[in-house]
Parts: structure tokens; sequence; C-alpha cells
């Protein structure tokens, strides 16, 4: 369990690393791909809802440690990341789950709802709510979405439906 | 009872670790303004730009060819700009001289490569590899060839960040060219700015051109801000509602200015002085 546990530190960091660089260099009218919401989603279906939720909020915090937006935000899009997706969590079928374009959509589905409850938060102030959800929610969303479907088709993964 | 509430947390646990940890999160996104919580934020950011001006100095390899292409055009804008400014600072000195104004002191500008950018929770913030050992300080305004970029928020020696015109914590006077109005250039909608306090009796058009305003004491007068796009009454509001579109893209941008702008000490003074009379 420690081991598994070094590996996931390892691949939080190296998340958040690789995040910064999407955020400069793959950044599409400063909406990038959230590789961070992803660690978490596989992170909750290989150990479950718990494990999920507090790893989201760790690397998030870490995240927001590195950014220059508010302390606590990506804390609170991966905790409910986390939870979203260990409502997928099947301990029988975690390599069917974590490593299939069944990925893809648990991330797709878990990304809208974890950027709809950030909402309140990323539009406060005078922004258009409907702007911010068409541009943040909907646009990290799809984005991330493809981004998670390239990371799966690139490790060679055949489709598997459940 | 105990054995009931035994059970209920088995079958609760991750319900109230999820609210556990949103209580954190919205305890911590409370505590923002809180000056510990920032500067383990900024510490933070500081330990990534050194990253980042690594990533920007691989990146920048590949891109070198179309990085010449662009600072080849730039230079020649650049020419025509010197060349229209060289004429304007003819006429400037005649009418300095005319009206026997002092000459100010020249802004100094700091070259930058900007190696970061971030837009995350309505904040719209640029790393720029310059820092306090080329000079840059908090407050200073950043410009390019188009208009100005925002203000510095926070330095270390070699990098600082700047807070953009996009940035919902951003205000800076600015002016309306054509109807001599001053206002409050703010963050807008769709990747806009807004100009607030401007009564409803000027006329403002779309097209019109917002500069910086010479009531402002953290930017120099007369760096272009954007232009008009919709100006609007709106009922029961004194005040236009004015879109004005950045005259800096802020998607693109790759290098700026930092300028080491120092407002007139004679005029923050007197202002001192005024505040302290009435008091």
């Amino acid at each position: 369990m420690t081991k598994r546990v070094l590996v996931y530190v390892t691949l939080g960091i190296a998340a958040i690393l690789i995040q910064k660089f999407l955020d400069d260099f793959a950044a599409i009218d400063m909406v990038s791909p959230q590789l961070i919401i992803l660690f978490v989603v596989y992170l909750s279906l290989r150990e479950g809802q718990l494990f999920g939720m507090g790893g989201g909020f760790l690397v998030g915090l870490l995240n927001d440690s590195f950014a220059t937006h508010f302390i606590g935000y990506t804390s609170f899009v991966g905790v409910v990341a986390g939870f979203v997706a260990g409502f997928f969590f099947k301990e029988s079928d975690v390599e069917l789950a974590a490593k299939t374009f069944n990925f893809a959509w648990i991330s797709a589905i878990t990304l809208a709802i974890s950027e709809l409850a950030a909402l309140p938060i990323i539009a406060s102030g005078e922004l258009n709510y409907f702007y911010v959800f068409l541009k943040f929610t909907v646009g990290t969303t799809v984005y991330t979405s493809v981004f998670a479907m390239i990371i799966v088709f690139v490790n060679g993964r055949k489709s598997h439906y459940v | 009872m105990l054995k009931w509430l035994n059970e209920f947390f088995r079958l609760a646990k991750n319900y109230i670790v999820f609210a556990l940890l949103i209580s954190l999160s919205f305890f911590l996104i409370s505590t923002n303004n809180n000056v510990h919580t920032r500067g383990l934020q900024v510490l933070g950011l500081f330990t990534t730009s050194y990253l980042e001006a690594g990533i920007h100095d691989v990146i920048g390899y590949f891109t070198l060819a179309s990085k010449n292409s662009e600072l080849q055009n730039e230079n020649a804008r650049l020419v025509d700009l010197t060349a229209r400014i060289r004429a304007a600072m003819a006429e400037n000195q005649q009418l300095r001289e005319m009206l026997k104004l002092r000459q100010q002191t020249r802004t100094i500008l700091i070259p930058a490569d900007v190696i970061g950018r971030s837009s995350e929770g309505g904040k719209y913030s640029v790393t720029l590899d310059a820092g306090s050992s080329s000079g840059v300080r908090v407050g200073d305004p950043v410009v390019t060839g188009t208009g100005l970029v925002g203000i510095v928020f926070a330095v270390s020696e070699d990098f600082s960040l700047v807070r953009t015109l996009l940035d919902g914590d951003s205000r800076i006077a600015a002016k309306l060219v054509n109807a001599s109005a001053d206002g409050l250039i703010v963050s807008g909608d769709f990747g806009q700015l807004a100009m607030k306090n401007v009564s409803r009796r000027y006329v403002v058009n779309p097209g019109d051109i917002v500069e910086t305003s010479s009531l402002s004491s953290l930017v120099p007068p007369g760096i272009a801000v954007g232009m008009v796009t919709k100006a609007t009454d709106e009922p029961g509001n004194i005040f236009k509602r004015i879109d004005v579109q950045p005259a800096v893209d802020y998607t693109s941008i790759s290098a700026a200015f930092v300028m080491q702008y120092v407002y007139p000490p004679g005029a923050s003074r007197l202002e001192h002085e005024k505040g302290r009379s009435r008091k």
C-alpha cells in the first residue's frame, strides 16, 4: 500500500507540473485540459471514493499554492470530482473502469458536475454567468474529455463498454 | 444506540468526509485575503516560475523561427512608431517650452518575456521573467506595443506577476479620448473590458479610443487601453454601460515592457497633505 501511495504522490506532483505546462502551451482562449481532475478520476476509479476525495483535496491544494487563483478552488473541484467519480468505482472491475474508454466518459460526467459545482465560485463578481458557463464549464469539460480520450487511445487500449 | 451510530458512520462515512473536505475548501477560499495565505501562494508561484522559465527556454528553441519573424514585424512597426514619437516629442518640446513646463523624467522600460499565463477563477495574470534584480517593483505598469497589459502585484528576484486588466480585481482610471470623459476600467463580459462611472451626458460611440487617464496614480496617462465596442444608456442608471475591446491580446502576448513609473512626488505629497488637513 505504501508503495502504491508513493506512486500516486509522484503521479500527483507530475500532474501538477504538466498542468502548468498545459496552461501555458495547450490553452485555447485560456481554457486548458484539466489533467489534475483526470488524475483524481483515475485515483477514485482505482482506489475508491474516499481515497479519491482525499487525493483530490490534497493535489488541488498543492496546485492552488502554485497558481494565482483562489487557494481552495482546485481542492473544492478535486473533492467534488473524487466524490462523483467514486460512484463509478467497482472493486471487481478496476482495470476495466480506469484503463478503457469508460475512463473518458466517466471523466466527462465527473468534469461536467465538478465544473458546474465550481461555477458560482469562478463566476463571482461582475462576470457573466452564461459566458463563464459556456467557456469554463462546457469548454473545459469538452477539451478535457477529448484529452482523456487521447490518453486512452495513446495507451493502445481496446474499447470496452460495461 | 452505539451500534446504530456505528452503523450510521459506516454507511455515511464517505458523505461525512465529503462534507468536511468541502467545508475545508470553502474555509480556505474565505481566507484568501489573509496575508499568510497570500504569502504562501506567492512563494509557491515563484517556485514554479523557475520551472516555467526552463520549459519556456526549451519551447522557445523550437519556436525561434516564428518568433524571429514576429519580432521582425514588431521591429518594423516600432521603427515607424519611433519616427512618429520623435515628431511628437519635438512638438511636445515646443509646447512645453511655450508653456514653460518642466521636462518630466523619462520613464525607464524594462523588457521581459511572458513565461506563464493563468486564467482560473476569474483571476487573469501573467508571469514575466524579469524581477527585482532587473528593477521591477510592485505597482509598476506593464505595457506592450499595443497598450496596457496590467500592474505588477508580486515580485521575486527573477520573476514578477502581473494582474491583467481582465482580472476581476483590476481597477484602472481611464479616459475616453473623443468625449474627454474619465472613468474606471474593470473586467467585463466575454473577454472584454467595461468602463464604469461615465455619465450619460457624454456622447460615446463604438470605435472611440480609451486610454489611461491623467487621474491615475498607477499608470502614466496616454497609454492605449482599448476601443469602445458598445455604449448604451440603461434606464434608471445615471452612468453609461460601455464595453471596451482590450488593446492587448492577452491570449497571445509573448513579450512586454515593465515601466518604472513614479507618480509625480509633488502631486502625491500635496494629496497627502490635503488628506491630512481634512482630517
